[in-house]
């Protein structure tokens, strides 16, 4: 059955305009980061892999880790508070978001079994469990 | 068509050399020809360890510098008739070789030896670069610390961005009743990090040293933990699938009967 053209069905698209929903500039790597390898990108980031101690990210957007977060992270890089770092093992040696750098506090560190996210909220930099559901959290 | 491998660490003092001897005098003793390249120009101790340090009449800066042929260059060892010493140079530094040096040397001694062990010196710079030029694969060996790990990992990383893949792990001087207590990394931990193939496991043994000091490779006493450990390395080397040895330090009765009581 070759040459068979298949269209493109519209209802399988989002509704409206994707351009309102979607964010580019969004680059994906898929491996893990070891120390001393850095990313720096002007957009958002996704890392299919580990981050290990002593590599770092820095991007303007977002951060997203499917895997341990246990490197530097700067999320917002340009000042964007909104801005936030996403990991399925949040365990940063240090955390920076926009302007605000924060490290896991001094002492046991009690590891949480579930991705969080880690953001700007009321002037502090929290760490909340991530749950899925887009835009639903934390509310 | 020997293989050329080069053991590395990034961190220093993990046991580069001792490995790098105990590797090549287990290769040579099961038959094979072996060359043992030392490349920590300046800081030379290879030969310190194999105990021929007052046989040494060229380096290898000697031979890159075209002042003397290989041949000239190359020591036997006291013991073994297949294993060969190509030493450092003590008074110079690692500015004295080049990569490209370094290749044409390796390509030279794959043609006469089964394996050409290189013994790289710690660091990223010029010695690491010199020493990883002309090999074909690595062995990483770490200690189970942060700081060897974390060393260990960017190691890693360049030797995979110039195309050495798959390195291969030895994890040295392992405890493992601190690793009970939870006072040292275990295996897996160092695994998860690093994410490499495990080659073998070296438990901390004070016969190193007593060897060492002598000029003697561990691997040769039969009755010594690291030396079983470098010996089952080295079968590991040679395409055989052996378990992770028992590491643990007393075995016999009271060894047993004291952890069963929960002591030592």
């Amino acid at each position: 059955m070759a040459g068979r053209v298949v269209r493109q069905r519209k209802r399988n698209c989002l509704p409206g305009d994707l351009d309102l929903v979607a964010d580019e500039n969004t680059v994906l790597i898929q491996r893990t980061l070891r120390s001393g390898q850095t990313v720096h990108y002007r957009g958002h980031v996704v890392i299919l892999g580990d981050v290990n101690p002593g590599a770092e990210i820095g991007a303007s957007g977002n951060v997203v880790v499917v895997g341990a977060l246990r490197g530097m992270v700067h999320a917002g890089m340009e000042g964007d508070q909104s801005a936030f770092v996403l990991a399925l093992s949040l365990q940063p040696i240090q955390l920076r978001v926009a302007d605000h750098i924060t490290r896991p506090p001094d002492g046991e560190t009690a590891q949480a079994d579930c991705p969080e996210i880690a953001r700007i909220k009321d002037g502090v930099v929290t760490i909340e469990a991530y749950w899925p559901g887009g835009d639903r959290q934390g509310k | 068509m020997g293989e050329v491998l080069v053991v590395t660490s990034g961190k220093g003092g993990v046991g580069k050399t001792t490995t790098t001897a105990n590797l090549g005098t287990g290769l040579a003793n099961q038959g094979h020809k072996v060359v043992l390249v030392d490349t920590d120009i300046g800081l030379r101790n290879l030969d310190v360890v194999l105990g021929l340090e007052n046989r040494i009449v060229y380096d290898i800066t000697d031979v890159t510098g075209g002042h003397c042929r290989l041949r000239q260059a190359l020591i036997r060892d006291k013991r073994l008739e297949g294993l060969h010493l190509l030493p450092a140079a003590q008074t110079k530094d690692k500015t004295a070789v080049s990569p490209e040096e370094m290749k044409t040397l390796c390509e030279e001694l794959e043609n006469e030896f089964d394996y050409v062990i290189i013994d790289c010196p710690a660091g990223i710079e010029q010695g690491f670069r010199n020493a990883i030029a002309g090999a074909h694969r690595a062995i990483v060996v770490t200690t189970p610390e942060v700081s060897a790990v974390r060393d260990a990992d960017r190691i890693i990383g360049l030797l995979e961005a110039a195309e050495l893949h798959a390195p291969r792990l030895i994890i040295n001087r392992i405890r493992p009743r601190m690793v009970r207590q939870g006072d040292m990394m275990s295996i897996e931990d160092i695994i998860d990090i690093l994410a490499v193939d495990l080659l073998g496991v070296v438990p901390e043994d004070e016969q190193v040293v007593i060897s060492t000091n002598r000029g003697e490779a561990v691997v040769m006493d039969p009755h010594s933990r690291s030396g079983q450990a470098y010996r089952n390395i080295v079968q590991r080397l040679l395409g055989k699938t052996l378990p992770i040895m028992d590491l643990e330090e007393s075995s016999g009765f009271f060894g047993r009967l004291r952890r069963m009581m929960g002591l030592k």
